[in-house]
């Protein structure tokens, strides 16, 4: 089953090699991963495949990992009731136009190589009424859960 | 002029702020200029013979202490050395804080003498690695270590140390009370599963405690004994877990798993409610999972988030430190007492009773008359004769297993074992490190002839220090535990477990300085273990044991706790081969 996963990270390498690392070591099918730099650290986009039964447990695992900041995972929602749309516009770089012409009060969330996250706003109309929506490049998700900071993480600058 | 001092000045004083007594370690090109800070600190150092024991001494320190150790090593194979011990601090959740010595920062990644990327190869198995990039970091590197090293779930941490950052000056500015002391709490759990558990305790027959090691970390036993007795629910403990609950105690079912007691397994598997503290449903303790406390709802307090139905679904999860979840779990249990009239503790004397029946149906046994020495005899007397707050480190084999079922366990961190790595040659040096943070009390090392000879050269390292260290070896001559596997499940097969070419350890002893002697005879076992315990000096008795005696109960690989062999098969020829049909499973 594919997830997203959305973390953010302190800027020391160090975070981000563990973190591979992890997804190495748990057997996560890593399809696509993008990072890019933030004045703090790093934004990290994944989409995964791992099985349902494993990610609740990967989630936590990543939100208590040092030099973590953050973590938000989301399910693959194609049944229609996503508020989420994942655009790999490597292929067709008008992807994102179209899509921000279709949904222009859209939040972007992420945005790396290519690879971008927006929001649509919960007032829209559905997605199904938009050509060309169901393409590949468009991979709908829904948010499953967000990390709150977690005390034992409080301190994580950069030393 | 503000006065300035060296890198490694500073992080001698930075450890002292943490409070650290000793540590342990062994010097090399890269720690050049720690160790010549070292010479004039007052800091205690203990100089180990190889860097594992460092690792491991460090560990034990912390495991008898509650407090982080500290190992030390020089850089490339010194840090590389170190990794075995890390990762046993790691699977066990240890607060060990590891320095290690780095090439200078300028020539990192140049492939230098001696350089290893110690932080690459450090990842898996340390909570975090910091690599202290200026001398002007050093203090705030340090507390965070420390800091980092206790908070939530503990755990290993390293600091990689250019010699450049040794040796460069700065005016050190130290932060104002130790990271110690700033440990990070973690309360994740609802008030409603606080209640739903209670409730849950309340409307269960037949409950059972499966207390870890998290109890000990967090240092949750009043809190566990508490609500055992509260609510009359019987206690096993896993191997980490062992010294939490008492084992003399009448609700004590003692170590669960693939050597747990008959009766504990099968209140394992009867049980209908199973309240996990601080424990981590480890594959030992589980056996295979569908049979694991089949009828069973189970609530799981863990600190760490990452636990909770990580390798068993539980029905109710309470995120927190163990010691503050139980502490609201009794107060909630009490309201709910209170408003229901009804005492937490009715309707288990069945419950107790047919566990009774299950302890005199396959007790934990062994031939106690015949003429060879049983190495449970042997647990059994040194338990007996030890001190009750004796110290008691253990390698990893037949011997571990056999004082997990045979130690009477009265205190919480007297317990020393490599459990979750499962490292050969732990015992020896943990019990080295334990010493160093007791002096007063007696630390036995209970340790295999195959363990021992893994880290026997920190003979030279008791006997240098007079670090009064008991040394027990339960000599099978033979790695006992494979031995024994290849016996059971791999059709007498023996290959490459026989031990006997080995040196005579008493006599090695004798030459180091330490007095050893070798017991050989059951009827001389009682006067050696009280001479053995009588004065404050490194001792080291050879036991040879009977090489046959195997570790029962045994719960054959891929199968569930409910299927475990009790006590050796007395069978026929004709039989054996049903036998063989069982544990080829």
């Amino acid at each position: 089953m594919q997830w997203l996963m959305a973390l953010e990270i302190d800027d020391d390498p160090i975070s981000s090699c563990r973190l591979m690392n992890t997804f190495r070591r748990k057997g996560i099918t890593i399809v696509t991963l993008s990072m890019a730099a933030r004045p703090a650290g790093f934004s990290l986009i994944a989409l995964v495949e791992t099985p349902e039964a494993e990610v609740e447990h990967i989630f936590n695992l990543l939100r208590r990992t040092e030099g973590v900041y953050n973590v938000t995972y989301y399910r693959h929602e194609p049944a229609g009731d996503a508020s989420f749309v994942f655009i790999d516009a490597d292929a067709n770089s008008s992807s994102v136009a179209r899509f921000l012409q279709a949904f222009p009060e859209s939040k972007l969330i992420f945005a790396s190589q290519g690879k971008y996250l927006l929001e649509i706003p919960a007032d829209r109309r559905p997605r199904a009424t938009v050509p060309g929506i169901g393409e590949p490049e468009y991979l709908p998700f829904a948010r499953v859960k967000t990390s709150v900071a977690h005390p034992a993480l409080a301190s994580k600058q950069a030393i | 002029m503000p006065k300035l001092f060296t890198g490694a000045e500073i992080l001698l004083e930075s450890l002292r702020r943490e409070k650290v007594e000793v540590f342990f370690g062994l010097p090399g090109g890269s720690v050049l200029p720690l160790y010549d800070a070292l010479y004039s600190s007052g800091l205690r150092h203990l100089l180990v013979r190889h860097e594992q024991a460092a690792a491991f001494a460090a560990d034990g320190y912390a495991r008898a202490s509650g407090k982080p150790g500290v190992c030390l090593a020089t850089s490339g194979p010194g840090a590389t050395n170190l990794t075995t011990g890390l990762t046993s601090a790691a699977m066990d959740s240890i607060p060990v804080v590891a320095l290690t010595g780095q090439v200078a920062a300028g020539v990192i990644g140049k492939d230098a003498f001696q350089e290893a990327d110690t932080i690459g190869i450090s990842l898996p198995f340390t909570k975090r690695s910091f690599l202290a990039r200026s001398v002007d970091a050093l203090p705030r590197v340090i507390h965070e270590a420390f800091k980092t090293a206790v908070s939530g779930r503990p755990g290993p941490v390293l600091v990689d140390l250019p010699k450049s950052v040794l040796m460069e000056k700065a005016e050190p500015a130290y932060p104002d009370s130790p990271g110690t002391d700033q440990r990070a709490k973690v309360r994740e759990w609802r008030d409603e599963d606080m209640a739903r558990a209670a409730a849950m305790i309340l409307e269960s027959r037949r409950a059972v405690l499966y207390a870890g090691g998290g109890v000990i970390a967090s240092e949750a036993w009043r809190e566990l004994l508490e609500l055992a007795e509260l609510a009359c629910v019987p206690v096993t403990t896993t191997l980490m877990g062992l010294g939490a609950f008492p084992s003399a105690h009448p609700l004590s079912l003692g170590m669960l798993g693939m050597h747990g007691s008959y009766a504990t397994n099968q209140a394992i598997c009867h049980c209908d409610l199973l309240v996990a503290i601080g424990a981590r449903f480890d594959d030992r303790v589980t056996g295979r999972i569908s049979g694991f406390a089949p009828e069973a709802k189970k609530i799981h307090i863990d600190i760490d988030p990452a636990e909770i139905s990580k390798n068993v679904r539980v029905d109710v999860a309470l995120v927190g430190d163990a010691r503050e979840a139980l502490q609201a779990l009794l107060a909630e249990l009490k309201r709910q007492t209170r408003q229901g009239r009804v005492p937490a503790h009715s309707g288990r004397q069945q419950w107790l009773q047919r566990i009774e029946s299950w302890r005199a149906e396959h007790p934990l046994t062994y031939d106690k008359y015949g003429h060879s020495v049983k190495p449970q005899y042997v647990i059994e007397t040194l338990s007996h004769y030890a001190a009750e707050d004796a110290i008691c480190a253990v390698d990893v084999g037949q011997h571990q297993m056999w004082t997990a079922q045979y130690w009477s366990f009265n205190r919480p961190r007297t317990w020393l074992c490599s459990s979750g790595l499962g490292s050969m040659g732990y015992g020896f040096p943990a019990a080295m490190g334990a010493q160093m943070a007791f002096p007063d009390r007696q630390v036995l090392a209970i340790v295999g002839d195959g363990g021992f000879q893994m880290t026997l050269n920190e003979l030279a390292t008791v006997a240098q220090y007079r670090v009064p260290v008991k040394i027990a070896i339960i000599n099978n001559h033979a790695l006992g535990m494979v031995r024994q596997w290849q016996e059971i499940f791999f059709e007498k097969r023996y290959c490459d477990t026989d031990l006997s070419f080995a040196p005579d350890f008493a006599k090695l002893a004798e030459s180091y300085g330490i007095r050893g002697v070798r017991v050989d005879h059951r009827t001389d076992v009682v006067d050696a273990v009280r001479d053995f315990l009588s004065d404050r000096e490194p001792r080291l008795i050879d036991f040879w044991v009977d090489p046959a005696e195997n570790v029962y109960p045994i719960v054959p690989p891929g199968a569930s706790l409910g299927e475990a062999v009790v006590e050796p098969p007395r069978v026929l020829v004709e039989e054996e081969e049903a036998l063989d049909d069982l544990w080829a499973v």
